[in-house]
């Protein structure tokens, strides 16, 4: 407990610091809270995410780094491993393959990679990983270009 | 390490220390520790703790853990290095270490971080070589040799080693029996314990000095195990727990307390549970 905290705080810290090395990602602690953080990422180049900013919710363990934070989109997003309604990310390194030498910052990293490069063979969203698996790239890509468009995109005017 | 190399470390702690922290706390290295095979560096309790996670989630227990960092396959934890000699967990054995490593074990490995010499007044080590009481065989020395390297390497599984150094124990002491008539007890006693120290270098590496001068003085007092253990805890001024288990309260400690270091190093390493 507190181990989780204190490193929690050196993460915090290292985040304040280094705010411009990565503009893709803004990562924000509650104020009240330690365990409860957002983040604010960019949906990659050349990916129907380009353009839309997307929230994350992050609630971390008091085992903190032993068991990995709990991470979930609050933004929709049509993405074969996100679940559409909760927002679940199917991550095989906020499962298993976590190891404590990640922090909330590259975690941020690895869910914009997953953006990048789908998994459709382990689906959180079945309509969204049927349309990789079965080829049609272009049906997928404008589905999840019109929820980025209606969802991730800031209100002009 | 003098003190004003302390303090100037101290002043630029801050920054130097932050851009090289332990991966797990990201805070400062306490108690240095290195995984075998990548030599990737964490505290010790960090690293230990999360073997320990990811044993959990496994049965039976792993005996290898993947580094944080590289994902490198390791089998044991290297810490406690002081510039001669460091202590290794196996990651197998900090789940079952108890189950062959007893109290009698943990005495041992604490004896090789007191001074040496602590018997000398109780034991005349010259004399055993001038009576030649060596050429007696010493029929606990077996057992005492299991021991000890049990105790030195934290491993169960010693037989090989234990023939080995005992076979060139009994072969320099038959040799010596039949030619070499000659020599003074001096040279009898550098060439044995050069012998020895050979033989066990391969295993023991930086400790082996130590153990070849703990053999001698096992031999040399002419006590069976369980007597000697006795002696030598009275002379560190240790509680001499019985290490069968029952009966440590009857008798405390009368002599000097317990050297503070000794309880630091009981804390983080050779845990039995």
């Amino acid at each position: 407990m507190q181990a989780s905290r204190a490193r929690l705080f050196k993460e915090y810290k290292e985040v304040q610091r280094e705010k411009a090395v990565d503009p893709d990602i803004q990562l924000v602690c509650d104020d009240s809270n330690i365990f409860k953080w957002t983040a604010l990422i960019k949906g990659p180049t050349e990916t129907p995410y380009e353009g839309g900013v997307f929230q994350l919710a992050f609630s971390v363990p008091e085992q903190y780094p032993l068991q990995p934070p709990q991470v979930r989109f609050l933004t929709k997003i049509f993405h074969p491993n996100v679940h559409f309604k909760t927002g679940e990310i199917c991550l095989d390194i906020l499962k298993n393959a976590w190891s404590p030498a990640w922090t909330l910052q590259s975690v941020c990293r690895a869910i914009i990679a997953l953006m990048a490069h789908p998994e459709p063979d382990s689906p959180l969203n079945c309509d969204s990983g049927n349309l990789l698996r079965s080829g049609d790239i272009r049906g997928y890509q404008s589905m999840a270009r019109m929820y980025t468009r209606l969802a991730a995109s800031p209100k002009k005017g | 390490m003098d003190q004003d190399e302390a303090k100037s470390n101290e002043n630029h702690s801050s920054s130097s220390r932050d851009s090289n922290p332990c991966p797990i706390c990201l805070g400062p290295f306490l108690q240095e520790s290195y995984l075998d095979s990548c030599f990737h560096k964490f505290c010790y309790s960090c690293i230990l703790n999360w073997t320990k996670v990811v044993a959990g989630k496994h049965s039976p227990a792993p005996s290898s853990v993947k580094c944080p960092l590289c994902k490198t396959e390791n089998l044991s934890i290297i810490y406690g290095y002081d510039g001669s000699s460091f202590q290794r967990q196996y990651i197998n054995d900090s789940f079952e270490l108890s189950s062959f490593f007893s109290k009698a074990h943990k005495y041992r490995l604490k004896c090789y971080y007191t001074e040496p010499g602590i018997l000398s007044n109780v034991v005349n080590i010259l004399r055993y070589w001038k009576s030649r009481k060596y050429l007696q065989p010493n029929r606990w020395l077996q057992s005492w040799l299991r021991r000890e390297i049990q105790a030195l390497l934290q491993e169960e599984d010693v037989e090989i080693i234990v023939h080995h150094i005992l076979g060139v124990v009994d072969s320099f002491l038959r040799r010596g029996d039949q030619s070499h008539q000659m020599r003074t007890p001096e040279t009898k006693q550098v060439e044995f314990k050069n012998l020895v120290s050979d033989a066990a270098r391969p295993f023991l590496a930086a400790r082996t000095e130590r153990f070849v001068n703990e053999l001698e003085l096992f031999l040399a007092s002419g006590l069976n195990i369980e007597a000697y253990d006795e002696v030598y805890m009275q002379q560190l001024g240790w509680n001499t727990p019985r290490l069968t288990g029952e009966g440590a309260d009857v008798e405390h400690s009368e002599h000097t307390p317990i050297v503070p270091y000794l309880y630091i190093f009981d804390d983080d390493s050779d845990e039995t549970d």
